[in-house]
């Protein structure tokens, strides 16, 4: 089944690389697989666009009794960016990432990200979500901590005990709504919400304790706090590749959540959702301004995208929740690029505060126009994808009669702007400040397969501007398709099995 | 029966809220560890805690009266969750270790923040 492929083709790297001895095949394999899971991906897309959706009854037991893999359009199209920015973090970290930690088994540890990530895409029962979740975070721990510097193991306790924390509130929620409804299957307990009717207020509590789970993952506004303090402390590569992949997990699992089971009672939910999305756009955007750590502002920024994203579900239509999908995808490309270039600027000049930084531009054009493209995009200037997602997000906004969270989105959208002009001039084009002590004059690092991933990127990021009709249009249906839940039902626990 | 395990259950989450929020990192680890026992006996209060026949169909008969036997889907979810938690434990007391070889210290509020 070419569903169960995005699962397998990393487990079986980590199974390879266990058994091979030799570094430099290791790190070749690493690349190898990271097409196969691109083409693995896009081939799933392709299939599922065709066919609706894809069931896969593992173990071949029944729906409500089995565990089902479920991949959507939404689904296929997370599965193909994350490809997509894993293959780029996969190929730039065979020339960023020291020796010894790709020793130590780096590659082994992504790709078990990479298990967990895929796995909880296609995840159609709740607890293998929350087990798809653990791999992933085990994952995360272990690369956050690797390599066991101070600064490192500050940021990483925060991120453990956070994260750990968010794991019981899911799996607290998930044993007492395994308590009221005696089932796991994600659409039958959807079916079973809808009949409770009335009864749905003593199911809350379970959906409280989700929503915080969720929240935090997500790093939305009241839980934030560990992504900030632990996003900027392990090597640049792992941060790229925890800002493409892991907080948007949560989201994935918070729109899904929401357009299984939280629209039943949506008077009391969407207050909720659309007041955490507004809070952390905002509270985002201008706790970035205050910083001067390079990942650290764009540590912020990611909750405040994370923000647009759970506004454009808050409008829970099938315009905004394409706009949130479209921008789940552009922002993880965008993010894990600048992450990208952080890295780079970190392993030429050794910090990443931005005050003794300067005149990159002129240095390494190359790098100045990379992340020109990546940081416009993400403050939003028009022909780049960033544009296109805020842009849909706004229109939705409007659309829906909720005009005073699409201003507030425009507003933060020019704050964006700010945060990224202060680190477009102050690193890459004022000059460099005299007493900066020891600045290389020349690059000895070989930095060419860093700049072609990277490069890939930004001309993704173009892309996904300029040809952003067709992609908002399939998201547009990937969105109508989660608001038919009665067509979710059918694929997963009717006959409809191709 | 479930009022007791309910009740227990409350006192561990409230022992582990009180340990995660102390400055030793000992007892924030001790913390998490009781919370995550105390979450997986939520799960098995899920299931219903009555004295109650094998999750099996007996032999020759084809099906079984639901009321006459125990729920083995919480046991087996517990069993995952508890190896999950295994696993962290043992990775979380290695991070312990090298925290301490690292910095020398078992106080949080010593050390600098890394949020500044």
């Amino acid at each position: 089944m070419i569903i169960l492929a995005p699962v397998l083709l990393p487990l079986f790297y980590i199974v390879l690389s266990l058994v091979t001895r030799s570094k430099s095949l290791k790190q070749a394999l690493a690349v190898v697989f990271s097409f196969l899971n691109l083409a693995a991906a896009v081939t799933l897309l392709w299939l599922v666009d065709h066919n609706e959706m894809l069931v896969s009854h593992v173990g071949s037991w029944p729906a409500p009794y089995g565990i089902v893999m479920v991949a959507d359009r939404f689904s296929a199209i997370m599965l193909v960016v994350s490809a997509l920015v894993f293959m780029a973090t996969t190929i730039y970290s065979v020339q960023a990432i020291d020796p010894v930690r790709k020793e130590n088994g780096y590659f082994l540890i992504s790709y078990g990200i990479l298990a967990g990530v895929n796995g909880s895409f296609i995840a159609g029962d709740i607890f293998n979500l929350y087990v798809w979740f653990e791999v992933m975070l085990m994952g995360s721990f272990i690369l956050v901590s690797f390599g066991g510097e101070k600064q490192q193991l500050q940021g990483a306790i925060k991120y453990l005990i956070l994260n750990l924390i968010s794991s019981f509130f899911f799996l607290a929620g998930i044993a007492i709504l395994y308590g009221k409804l005696g089932t796991l299957n994600m659409a039958d307990i959807s079916v079973k919400l809808t009949a409770a009717g009335e009864m749905m207020s003593t199911l809350n509590p379970a959906l409280v304790l989700f929503i915080v789970g969720f929240a935090i993952k997500g790093a939305l506004f009241p839980f934030f706090f560990w992504l900030p303090a632990s996003y900027h402390t392990p090597p640049p590569a792992v941060s790229a590749l925890f800002a493409g992949l892991l907080t948007k997990v949560g989201v994935y699992a918070l729109i899904r959540i929401y357009s299984l089971f939280l629209f039943q009672s949506d008077g009391f939910w969407n207050p909720l959702i659309l007041w955490l999305g507004i809070l952390s756009m905002v509270v985002g955007v201008m706790t970035a301004t205050s910083q001067y750590d390079f990942r650290k502002i764009l540590s912020f920024h990611i909750i405040s995208q994370v923000g647009y994203m759970v506004t454009g579900l808050a409008f829970f239509t099938a315009g905004g929740l394409a706009a949130a999908i479209f921008f789940l995808a552009y922002h993880m490309v965008t993010k894990t690029n600048i992450f990208l270039v952080a890295g780079w600027v970190h392993r030429e000049k050794g910090t990443l505060d931005i005050r003794s930084l300067g005149n990159i531009l002129r240095e390494n054009p190359k790098w100045g126009a990379i992340f020109f493209i990546s940081a416009f995009s993400l403050a939003g200037m028009p022909p780049l994808s960033g544009f296109a997602g805020k842009y849909h997000i706004i229109k939705a906004g409007v659309e829906a009669g909720r005009v005073v969270p699409a201003v507030v989105a425009l507003f933060v959208g020019f704050f964006t702007l700010f945060s990224m002009v202060k680190i477009w001039l102050e690193v890459f084009w004022k000059p460099a400040p005299i007493t900066g002590a020891t600045q290389k004059e020349k690059s000895l690092l070989p930095d060419n397969l860093m700049v072609i991933s990277s490069m890939f990127l930004a001309v993704l990021i173009v892309l996904m501007g300029v040809f952003a009709a067709p992609i908002v249009e399939f998201c547009n249906r990937a969105a109508v398709d989660l608001l038919d839940t009665a067509k979710y039902y059918g694929f997963v626990l009717g006959t409809v099995n191709p | 029966m479930e009022l007791v395990l309910a009740i227990f259950i409350g006192l561990l989450y409230a022992c582990g809220v009180y340990l995660v929020l102390r400055r030793s990192i000992i007892k924030v680890i001790l913390g998490v560890f009781v919370l995550s026992n105390a979450t997986n006996l939520i799960i098995f209060l899920a299931g219903g805690i009555r004295r109650s026949g094998k999750g099996f169909i007996p032999e020759g008969a084809e099906t079984i009266d639901p009321a006459l036997i125990s729920d083995p889907l919480p046991q087996a979810l517990i069993l995952t969750a508890v190896v999950i938690s295994l696993g962290i434990s043992a990775y979380i007391l290695a991070l312990k270790f090298r925290y301490f070889e690292v910095t020398g210290t078992h106080d949080l509020d010593q050390l600098s923040k890394t949020d500044d």
